[in-house]
């Protein structure tokens, strides 16, 4: 396992990502899973809710309280 | 750093940013739904607990004010006149609106305020304009689209047509007067004790419903005007408007 840049792979980020990853195949796929829908998790706990309001389904009211 | 890689670093944030986009329009489009529906049912559970206990421990002696704002016409009986309910809680619940045009099995909570955090849960009421049943302008707001979409039908909504709310002693019974009618953000005159342009011209006690026009946008706003027409203690049963 070469420590190198991103970049400076033969391949995108998402590869490297994978070739920096622990263990095995199947261990590499547990936490590639595990660390995708922690993303999905904050996404939707916190990141979605923050950005919904920008939208302009929330202006419902007369006086825009 | 070759071209190769620029080229597939370039699709994999492409491949990111739609997934983004993706997982946002299903937060938007349903996420939204499911919490609001939630959150709704749980409100009105509440409101219905809560009730429940209220109604363990009220005496006749409840019913001896709420003559002086002079009942409309078939509230009969004792008990029939509620206890003004004194000021709404801000972002709390407090009725439950029910609207069969929209559904039989429509209801919703109605929360006191109108701030965003509130509309998630439910209706919001206006907090400067009457209390439900009272003299003036009982006005409310609610999502046409997202959280649950409550005023999906709005527009469907026409003269006669029943708006009944209930606050855990009485129910209201509203009549549609003027159907859905398109205006501007800015136009709170609305939402008046007597709004104007409802063609209402005496003070009396009405309703107010405004969401959203057009469904998904936000240049204008859809209201419709109701009056209310009668009520009924909750020991009575059920008004003939939500009854089949």
């Amino acid at each position: 396992m070469s420590v190198v840049p991103w970049y400076d792979g033969r391949d995108g980020m998402y590869s490297w990502f994978w070739r920096h990853l622990p263990g095995n195949a199947w261990v590499k796929a547990l936490i590639s899973l595990v660390l995708a829908l922690a993303v999905v998790y904050v996404l939707f706990q916190y990141v979605f809710p923050w950005a919904e309001p920008l939208l302009p389904f929330n202006d419902v009211t007369v006086d825009n309280q | 750093m070759s071209l190769r890689v620029l080229v597939r670093t370039f699709s994999e944030l492409c491949i990111t940013v739609g997934t983004l986009i993706v997982l946002f329009v299903v937060y938007v489009l349903f996420w939204t739904g499911v919490k609001a529906d939630a959150d709704m049912n749980r409100q009105i559970e509440q409101l219905q607990n809560k009730w429940a206990k209220g109604a363990a421990r009220q005496t006749p002696a409840d019913s001896a004010q709420g003559g002086g704002s002079g009942s409309p016409a078939g509230s009969p009986g004792p008990g029939a006149a509620p206890a003004p309910p004194g000021p709404y809680e801000n972002g709390k619940a407090f009725a439950v609106m029910y609207i069969p045009r929209l559904g039989f099995t429509w209801n919703k909570p109605v929360l006191e305020g109108t701030g965003t955090e509130v509309l998630k849960k439910g209706l919001g009421h206006y907090a400067r304009t009457a209390q439900l049943g009272q003299q003036g302008n009982f006005a409310v707001a609610g999502h046409r689209r997202t959280y649950g979409d409550p005023f999906k039908d709005f527009p469907k909504l026409k003269r006669g047509d029943a708006v009944v709310l209930t606050d855990g002693t009485t129910w209201f019974t509203y009549r549609i007067d003027t159907g859905p009618y398109k205006t501007v953000p800015t136009d709170i005159e609305v939402i008046d004790p007597v709004p104007r342009k409802s063609g209402y011209t005496r003070a009396g006690r009405y309703l107010t419903l405004t969401t959203c026009e057009p469904e998904w946008g936000r240049s204008h706003r859809l209201i419709v005007w109701a009056h209310l027409d009668s009520t009924r203690p909750v020991e009575a049963g059920k008004p003939e408007a939500l009854r089949r």
